[in-house]
């Protein structure tokens, strides 16, 4: 697996700091991490930095992660990019809201290794 | 006990009788399962759920302190919607500062904003964990982003709430105390 190039997205440092050691704990050793404390700054990294793979929670001040979603997508941003939100929300009308906004999977907060292992790493695999 | 700036996934939060027959959400009711909602089990799986998971650490619930002396840090958590209320997350400065070291894996010295990050995270983790035990609350039941307040000398008192569970959890040597207050149900 080549380098891969992530965006996290989430107001809590500490949280993005525990997904970046996730990342790195599944497999992924080569891992140049982004971060972003909110969907808008999240926005501001995508226009300039070449990214495989974006990680986002849904509850943040200024811009969810739902509105970050449909950003990306409306702006055409990151085409072909997956998103996986990971967040505290866990009910079904969440998940069918990310993923009709174009998420490709959902974690929810607090995870396991496992789960990181099991759902991220197939969507970076190919990077 | 109101707390602004709950996510809430766009309806109403008051009670208005004539939407109540087009919007489903609001024929919901949540008081036939009171007794569901504020079974203390529910809290105490959250807690050690994760716990479990972040820190890798079984917890135990025991007694709540009777009183809090000294620098402390509370985590609050608003819930609304369908229900509205709060989770409180409490803990002595020192009990968050080594919680938020074990969480981060660097040691911390006093309760900075890191410090405050970390605990108002497991707060937000608590509070998802327990609204998800209850598929009505899962649905239709947003979480606001955690305010956490450190200090000494302060109280946090809710009026006449719905109803209120309070337990102690410990692990490890640390302690800290976990209150899902409810002021509102629908």
């Amino acid at each position: 697996m080549r380098e891969v190039r992530a965006l996290i997205v989430d107001d809590s440092s500490v949280m993005r700091k525990i997904v970046e050691r996730s990342l790195r704990q599944a497999g992924i050793e080569s891992l140049v991490v982004h971060e972003a404390g909110s969907g808008t700054e999240g926005l501001t990294v995508l226009q300039s930095n070449a990214i495989d793979l974006i990680l986002s929670d849904i509850n943040m001040p200024s811009m969810d992660g739902l509105q970050f979603l449909a950003e990306i997508q409306s702006r055409n941003l990151a085409p072909g990019v997956p998103v996986v939100m990971i967040t505290t929300e866990s009910s079904e009308e969440h998940v069918k809201q990310a993923i009709r906004c174009g998420a490709r999977g959902y974690i929810r907060k607090p995870f396991t290794a496992e789960q990181i292992k099991e759902r991220i790493l197939p969507l970076v695999q190919g990077a | 006990m109101l707390f602004n700036g709950v996510r809430h996934t766009g309806r109403a939060t008051t009670a208005v009788e004539p939407q109540q027959e087009r919007d489903p959400v609001m024929a919901l009711s949540l008081r036939s399962s009171i007794d569901r909602i504020s079974d203390p089990a529910s809290l105490d799986e959250a807690v050690h759920e994760v716990f479990q998971l972040v820190l890798g650490a079984e917890s135990a619930v025991e007694p709540p302190a009777s009183g809090r002396h000294g620098e402390s840090v509370t985590a609050v958590v608003g819930f609304g919607g369908i229900l509205s209320g709060a989770c409180v997350l409490q803990c002595s400065a020192h009990d968050a500062i080594a919680i938020a070291s074990q969480m981060t894996g660097a040691a911390m010295k006093s309760v900075d904003d890191t410090v405050q990050d970390a605990i108002g995270e497991i707060c937000n983790m608590v509070a998802g964990a327990w609204k998800g035990k209850v598929p009505e609350l899962a649905a239709h039941c947003g979480l606001s982003v955690p305010a956490v307040i450190s200090g000494r000398d302060y109280n946090l008192h809710v009026q006449a709430p719905e109803f209120l569970v309070h337990h102690g959890y410990a692990f490890t040597d640390l302690h800290f105390e976990v209150t899902i207050v409810c002021d509102g149900l629908r």
